[in-house]
């Protein structure tokens, strides 16, 4: 596929099906996680052998680089965020890894600079 | 990045499991099936959060088994070429190191490692900058940009820059003890 080969996320080329699909950052996986392992803790009593390994290290991942741990906060940030007519890659981008300046932001997503020149002209 | 997508596949169950509790047996083998799987075009499938909607099943011919298109809602992890995210180091060697972040793993050549850094071999191989600020070892949390993907039928690979901006280790445990 030919699109596959041009793929740049730093474009937003991810491809239309994953441009149009709700991003998740990783405080908002963690969520998830959390919750499928109460169920299945909940069903069984030995939760872990049915966990795929990606699984375990998704969910590893997602617990360490989480930087908003309850969920009002984490709800919070995506209403902040999405207030600014970002895509939903951008926005979730820009909510794992924070950024403290404008320069890290549009280096972390560089398809801010548009937006970025637009508001100092 | 995580992503929360709608998928579809056509299940195959056998004639032994019709019957009430038909659906929970088919979820409960899609996600057997699917869970911790992984596609070149959809990567890493991590959790199924749900099942839309089951379609009419199709019997086939000759061996009783049912098809059943199964649309289903889930969380996957794809990395994209010219991503940036935060990965933790879990190899290091003089040629570069080696670094996951979730289900993918990435590497990161000495070449594309900032000059500054040297390896450094012992007990703990490491990437050190002159001055000794900044190491690279095992369990180190770098921030780094995937210049490349590789994809495999059932694995995704990444290849991995820190010579940029803002790129770079963000968590030394080393530096605390």
């Amino acid at each position: 596929m030919s699109a596959e080969e041009e793929e740049n996320a730093a474009d937003l080329k991810i491809g239309d099906e994953f441009l149009k699909a709700k991003c998740l950052m990783n405080c908002e996986v963690a969520l998830i996680l959390d919750r499928r392992l109460e169920q299945l803790q909940q069903m069984s009593d030995d939760p872990t052998n049915q966990l795929s390994q990606v699984f375990e290290k998704s969910h590893q991942y997602v617990k360490r680089f989480s930087r908003y741990k309850n969920q009002d906060a984490v709800k919070q940030v995506r209403e902040i965020l999405s207030r600014n007519k970002l895509s939903e890659f951008e926005l979730s981008v820009l909510g794992n890894l924070c950024p403290e300046t404008v320069e890290e932001a549009i280096a972390m997503v560089p398809s801010l600079k548009v937006i970025a020149f637009a508001c100092c002209v | 990045m995580f992503f929360h997508i709608f998928l579809e596949r056509n299940m195959l169950l056998h004639p032994r499991h019709f019957g009430p509790h038909l659906r929970d047996k088919l979820i409960a083998k899609l996600m057997k099936d699917i869970e911790g799987t992984c596609s070149g075009r959809h990567g890493f499938v991590v959790a199924i959060t749900g099942v839309e909607d089951i379609g009419k099943g199709l019997i086939r011919e000759g061996t009783g088994f049912v098809t059943f298109p199964v649309k289903y809602k889930c969380v996957v992890f794809r990395p994209f070429k010219g991503e940036i995210l935060e990965a933790v180091v879990t190899m290091v060697n003089k040629m570069g190191f080696f670094a996951e972040a979730g289900p993918v793993q990435i590497f990161v050549s000495n070449h594309l490692i900032p000059d500054d850094m040297e390896f450094q071999s012992g007990d703990v191989p490491n990437y050190t900058t002159s001055d000794g600020s900044v190491k690279i070892q095992k369990e180190s949390e770098v921030r780094l940009k995937i210049i490349g993907t590789r994809v495999d039928a059932t694995e995704i690979f990444c290849i991995g820059t820190i010579k940029d901006d803002f790129l770079g280790v963000i968590n030394d445990p080393g530096a605390a003890s």
